[in-house]
């Protein structure tokens, strides 16, 4: 992250933090439609490597479970 | 399918359900964060539930008592505790995730679980543990942002 958004995003975070956890959960939990994964009533996987497997193959790129680039391998391994 | 209706306090449910019916959990993944305060969003609600058979009857009474519809089939996998178990047959989506990534077991995360919000949330650092050893492109987007926010959070607390 940018410095500057970064910052913002940790006034965000104190802001947050003062207020009563009702708050939050009134913000944080919301309901958009996301094809393929919202097609089915339920599903179960034996491990999670297979449920990882199955996002990879059968939902979007967009929605964020395909496979990771470079730059994202990157970010992850130095967070 | 798409969702005719959705109630935000969908966390809060959960835990007056599983409550109700004695299940042994924690909220896990970004529902968790959001319950210690993180500024983010989710759809879903993911619970990391102690995985034997008595819990899994103990979680299929809750659901149901949520409004969820449970066939035979689910209710088995809930039972037999599959690694994970994703329910969209209620009011809101619910993981239900029996191994997650990256935490050992889940007495050790009991050990570590965080309470202050007056939920069962496992310790943000688990929470950060869990997305970086799933290792999702949308994992690497929040990873930053939360390790910012636990920051924040250790110093509070």
């Amino acid at each position: 992250m940018q410095d500057e958004s970064l910052e913002e995003f940790k006034e965000q975070c104190r802001r947050n933090l003062r207020r009563s956890v009702e708050d939050p959960m009134r913000c944080g939990f919301n309901y958009v439609y996301k094809p393929v994964l919202d097609d089915a009533h339920w599903r179960s996987f034996d491990s999670m490597e297979e449920y990882r497997r199955w996002c990879r193959e059968n939902l979007p790129e967009y929605l964020g479970y395909g496979e990771l680039s470079d730059l994202q391998r990157q970010v992850l391994n130095e967070t | 399918m798409r969702r005719e209706t959705f109630s935000p306090l969908q966390a809060q449910l959960v835990a007056q359900a599983f409550a109700r019916h004695g299940v042994d959990y924690m909220f896990l993944g970004k529902s968790g964060a959001i319950l210690l305060g993180y500024p983010g969003t989710t759809q879903d609600v993911a619970v990391f539930p102690r995985n034997d058979i008595e819990n899994g009857k103990r979680i299929v009474a809750a659901l149901l008592d949520l409004g969820f519809i449970v066939d035979d089939e689910l209710e088995s996998d809930i039972l037999r505790g599959k690694n994970f178990v994703q329910i969209k047959s209620g009011p809101f989506d619910v993981d239900l995730v029996f191994a997650p990534d990256g935490i050992e077991s889940y007495d050790e995360a009991k050990a570590r679980i965080d309470l202050s919000s007056g939920f069962p949330v496992a310790n943000i650092a688990d929470i950060i543990e869990s997305k970086r050893a799933a290792g999702r492109p949308r994992d690497a987007l929040e990873l930053p942002q939360l390790r910012a926010f636990q920051k924040d959070y250790e110093q509070r607390n």
